[in-house]
């Protein structure tokens, strides 16, 4: 018996390595989407992210102002404008991101302690560089605002303590965790990598299984232990190394990963085995994954809430590992969350094992039965 | 039906053969134009809200004042967020973070309202989750900004108390108020921002993806390549009757998509609707040539598929629309040009959200034209050496 079984173990290895599909897909797909699908996001941050200036008031103050705009990483004021039609211009041609117009009569209503605002015009269709630039302007306002508004304050014989507890009299600091830079590749990347596990995983066994008559239990098990140890390898390499290679936080216990990994795993290979059974060609299988892929990870929450998705859309993505395995992952590895923060996640792909074996064998019963 | 005499070979000829190719596989038709329509349909509804709506956080109130409840309050009342949960401690609050019911925990200090008083300047903080950026960083905006409300209150009310009238005190508070606008896409709607760019990168991949299996699947066939060049007659005729049944079909997805979204879904199209539908054309024949390409390149239909994911399928990232191109490295910035959806995606950036003029369109619909007929050269070309008759069998004539 264990003997027999591990002739199968062999027989697995060998049909992996055998088929040029299922090898290119789980031993060399894994890897090159790993190095590959990073590339645009590997400088982390936008910096110096060019945005024109209009000056209209050309003064001491105006030019601090600029001056704090400009010292920001983000962005860099990299033209003057003489109008709005030229600042446009430029924009359109996308050399800036962003135009900020300081209005006549800045200084002046700056010292005699009227509001002077900025106009400033972002790219409301790429949220990043939006939000640069809104950051940016901000601080830049807020910083040289409250250092004017503390020096009238003193000038009038107001002391410095007193003066600082008018103008912030409570201090508002916030404190990004898990990602304290912001970095994009940081946020991106730790999904992204446990949702290529998955659709690999799913390709190599639609390659191997897809309109084949289903084995014997002996083997099925085989290939699972062989799926499952082989992927928990490359769930390693992605989720450990990668990591370290990219250098993106990592700051989860192994441990707590793998009692993650392994529960979802299985449940991805039962789900391989129910979708190639339902789907009986291999290209069709390959079509249907491929395409899937970008839908999957925005259902998964991690750059998308779950909670602005409507509830049932929400318990349907349920039966997708992926839902609740990439945001728990996530957590683990990059919040460092312990065991119980993702025990429901565990049970839930134990479910899903469950339940796709049944799908799966369900499928092969009513195959049976015509012949039968 | 009466039976008519063979068409002669051309371009009809490829075309109704391949129609008949489509029909007789319902898995093929489902891809053509149910499926890419559905997983639009499931975007939409993913994206439905346009931005999200009360995102659960953790307050920490260790002040238990009157201060300390109308800050909460405050910041229960903007429409991002909802103070879902009040822990006892930090710790708690961590547990809830790390568990994912919710993305911030704030903390306001026990004595902050005596020391505010006192005008001891004491410090909220507000921990977000920026692992989850998107709503990390919404959320963070909307409690700053509560917080920063009721801090302002509290400075017009000491500069009040020292002789300032409200209008002079209410402009001291904010001496240098930013009004930010973004040009384009003013109400920053998801929908537009992200539904309209995921697409049509989707559709990216059907398209290559339709057109590998086509052209992978006459070449594996018994007869090859053979037979569609003695159908078509012409290179250029076999070629373009095997393109346009799926020319047709991804053209309809892509416009009734648009349709769907410009329509019912209520976005705005502020520029040409000509010019739309010409960069549109162009995008789906660029798409098809490059997975016609890689079909003839690749040695069988699943290498061909894959290689068809391998391109197309992590092209979002490369697009710059959610990551910008101005910060990748020159690798990313390469490989982006080279795909059809990077210039589609700002064609319509350019044209629909900024209603920008044609000539600033001019250099993306070049690369467009060039990228079409570049991978419809290579197309042409492999569709040559692989379907000319084997030499084996028909010697070459003497020159």
């Amino acid at each position: 018996m264990i003997a027999a079984f591990f002739r199968e173990i062999v027989a697995a290895l060998n049909a992996i390595w055998a088929d040029k599909g299922a090898r290119s897909t789980m031993l060399g797909a894994t890897l090159f989407f790993s190095v590959f699908f990073p590339q645009p996001y590997l400088s982390e941050v936008v910096r110096d992210m060019p945005v024109a200036v209009i000056d209209q008031d050309g003064s001491t103050l105006s030019r601090e102002v600029i001056r704090r705009i400009d010292a920001a990483d983000a962005v860099a004021v990299a033209r003057y404008a003489a109008d709005m039609p030229s600042a446009r211009a430029l924009f359109l041609k996308r050399e800036v991101h962003g135009i900020v117009v300081v209005p006549p009569k800045f200084e002046q209503d700056l010292l005699a302690g009227r509001a002077a605002p900025l106009a400033t015009f972002s790219d409301g269709g790429y949220f990043l560089l939006n939000s640069v630039m809104s950051s940016a302007l901000s601080n830049a306002a807020r910083s040289l605002g409250a250092e004017v508004q503390v020096g009238r304050l003193t000038a009038s014989g107001v002391d410095m303590t007193q003066a600082m507890a008018i103008v912030e009299p409570l201090r508002v600091t916030a404190v990004p965790l898990f990602n304290p830079t912001g970095g994009y590749a940081s946020f991106v990347l730790p999904a992204v990598f446990v949702l290529i596990l998955q659709q690999t995983l799913l390709m190599g066994i639609g390659n191997l299984k897809a309109g084949r008559r289903p084995a014997g239990p002996l083997s099925t098990l085989a290939d699972t232990v062989v799926y499952v140890g082989l992927y928990a390898l490359w769930a390693g390499v992605v989720l450990v190394l990668l990591p370290w290679v990219y250098r993106l936080p990592r700051i989860g216990d192994i441990a707590v990963m793998y009692a993650v990994v392994v529960p979802f795993l299985f449940a991805v290979t039962a789900m391989g085995f129910a979708v190639a059974r339902l789907i009986p060609t291999r290209e069709g299988v390959i079509f249907f994954l491929v395409v899937l892929g970008m839908p999957l990870f925005f259902l998964s929450g991690v750059s998308w809430p779950t909670e602005a998705m409507p509830e049932l859309l929400h318990v349907l993505s349920l039966a997708i590992p992926s839902t609740t395995a990439v945001p728990a992952l996530v957590r683990v590895n990059q919040m460092g969350a312990d065991i119980q923060s993702v025990e429901t996640t565990i049970l839930v792909q134990i479910g899903l094992c469950l339940a796709y074996s049944a799908l799966a064998l369900l499928v092969d019963w009513v195959k049976a039965k015509p012949a039968a | 039906m009466v039976r008519r005499p063979h068409l002669k070979a051309g371009f009809r000829r490829v075309f109704l053969a391949e129609l008949r190719q489509i029909g007789a596989r319902p898995g093929l038709m489902f891809m053509l134009a149910p499926f890419p329509l559905l997983l639009f349909a499931l975007l939409a509804v993913v994206f439905q809200l346009g931005l999200p709506r009360d995102l659960p956080i953790v307050v920490v109130d260790q002040d238990r004042s009157t201060l300390s409840r109308q800050m909460v309050r405050v910041v229960d009342a903007t429409p991002e967020v909802m103070v879902a949960y009040k822990a006892g401690t930090l710790a708690d609050g961590r547990l809830l973070l790390l568990s994912g019911k919710a993305y911030a925990v704030v903390l306001i200090p026990s004595r902050t309202e005596r020391d505010v008083l006192a005008g001891r300047r004491p410090e909220v903080v507000l921990f977000y989750n920026n692992q989850y950026m998107t709503p990390g960083s919404l959320v963070a905006r909307s409690v700053g900004g509560a917080l920063g409300t009721v801090a302002a209150g509290i400075s017009i009310e000491a500069r009040v108390a020292r002789g300032a009238d409200v209008e002079s005190a209410t402009q001291a508070v904010t001496p240098i108020p930013v009004r930010q606008s973004a040009l384009f896409n003013p109400s920053l709607e998801y929908v537009q921002f992200l539904l309209a760019a995921v697409m049509p990168t989707v559709l990216q991949i059907f398209i290559g993806a339709s057109a590998a299996l086509s052209f992978s699947r006459d070449r594996q066939g018994i007869a090859g390549l053979g037979r569609s060049l003695r159908l078509g007659g012409t290179l250029l005729r076999t070629a373009s009757g095997k393109f346009a049944p799926y020319t047709f079909a991804y053209l309809l997805v892509l416009w009734g998509a648009d349709a769907l979204l410009f329509g019912p879904m209520g976005a705005r199209f502020g520029g040409s609707l000509a010019f739309h539908i010409a960069y549109g054309l162009v995008f789906v024949l660029a798409s098809q040539m490059l997975g016609a390409a890689a079909a003839l390149l690749a040695r069988d239909t699943v290498s061909a598929l894959a290689a068809v994911g391998v391109i197309t399928g992590p092209a979002f990232g490369f697009t710059g629309i959610t990551f910008p191109r101005l910060s990748m490295n020159g690798f990313s910035d390469v490989w982006a040009n080279l795909l059809p959806v990077t210039h589609y995606l700002e064609l319509r950036t350019d044209n629909i959200l900024r209603g920008a003029p044609l000539d600033i369109s001019l250099p993306a619909f070049g690369w467009l034209v060039v990228l079409a007929l570049a991978y419809g050269a290579a197309t042409l070309l492999l569709l040559w050496r692989h379907g000319r008759p084997r030499p084996a069998a028909v010697p070459e004539p003497a020159r």
